[in-house]
């Protein structure tokens, strides 16, 4: 798993709880060109940023959504 | 639905009122018998500081040359309408009298309202019941540590020598305050501290109802939730935000929920 996509991981786990890691599986699967979760890089960040932004309104809040896309974008 | 004398914000709402009362009754009792302690003293020192002054004004050579049947006599007279005008000129007096040692024991000489008021003593009339503090007031100026209650009313006296030319002790003069203006004082203070008491346990059980039924709406937030869920509905969001135990408590809920959420939409068809 590269360092990026521990990072989000552990983001994530933070609001979406154990089944972040599918969550987020689905998201680069479908929304990067079936990108292997793993295999993140720095570039994917908005992108992924953004769908998790929308997909994640799906399980919480708006707010709770946006503050979770925001921290991915964040990533350095 | 939780009865309400099940409920927590009965619980703590409760317990703390029991907490002020404890905390605050003690308190009102050390402070009103403090208060109370004080204030005699204070009374006790005006009556001693008044007893001294008077005691300067009395004439200790008359007052010992003065005898039974000399009530119509100059010297007495104009003694008694001193002392009347002394009795008259503060409302803190009650009554104001002098008495000297004789054989017969402690007896009253001119009374500030002899020929005004039935009951006053005449010279000679005999103190049948003469305190520690009377006998004391002989030597130095003194009040009594308690209310004495006697023919008079239930009063609290202060005593000073009188002395004649020669600075002999002749007699002394008897201050006594009414014991009911003393309580009334202490009454009135300890009404005030209870008062106060009455509006903190007031202002206390208000706020530690507001701060109990904010937290007993986000649990019930939450409980809310967990019923949902617990029927298979899981469109369900958790939007309780706080700092405390409660939050972390409803981020561990939300977290779980999102992933029961994610998890039933992989198995979905």
């Amino acid at each position: 798993m590269s360092d990026i996509s521990e990072k989000v991981l552990a983001i994530t786990i933070q609001v979406l709880g154990p089944a972040s890691r599918r969550f987020l599986e689905r998201q680069t699967k479908f929304h990067l060109d079936g990108l292997e979760f793993d295999d993140l890089k720095k570039e994917h960040i908005p992108e992924l940023a953004k769908w998790v932004g929308i997909s994640a309104q799906l399980v919480v809040d708006e707010k709770k959504a946006s503050q979770l896309a925001e921290k991915i974008k964040n990533i350095s | 639905m939780v009865q309400w004398y099940h409920s927590i914000i009965t619980k703590l709402t409760v317990a703390f009122v029991i907490l002020i009362l404890v905390i605050a009754g003690l308190s009102v009792l050390y402070t009103f018998g403090a208060t109370k302690s004080a204030l005699k003293e204070t009374t006790q020192d005006e009556l001693v500081a008044l007893a001294s002054v008077i005691a300067t004004q009395i004439d200790g050579d008359i007052l010992a040359a003065l005898q039974p049947g000399d009530e119509v006599t100059p010297e007495f007279i104009t003694m008694r309408d001193q002392l009347y005008a002394m009795q008259t000129s503060s409302p803190e007096i009650l009554y104001l009298y002098t008495m000297k040692q004789t054989s017969d024991g402690i007896v009253f000489v001119v009374d500030a309202e002899y020929g005004i008021s039935e009951d006053s003593a005449g010279i000679g009339d005999v103190y049948d019941t003469p305190t520690e503090e009377m006998k004391m007031g002989f030597q130095i100026p003194v009040a009594e540590h308690e209310y004495t209650t006697d023919q008079w009313g239930t009063v609290i006296s202060g005593y000073a020598p009188v002395k004649n030319a020669t600075g002999e002790v002749t007699g002394i003069v008897g201050v006594d305050m009414s014991a009911t203006r003393v309580i009334e004082r202490q009454d009135f203070i300890g009404n005030i501290i209870y008062l106060i008491m009455l509006i903190g346990i007031g202002i206390t059980a208000i706020i530690i109802g507001v701060i109990s039924k904010t937290m007993i709406r986000d649990i019930r937030s939450l409980n809310d939730s967990a019923e949902k869920i617990s029927t298979g509905d899981m469109n369900v969001l958790v939007t309780v935000e706080r700092n405390d135990e409660i939050g972390e408590l409803a981020g561990s809920f939300s977290r779980m929920v999102s992933s029961l959420k994610i998890m039933m939409m992989d198995d979905s068809p």
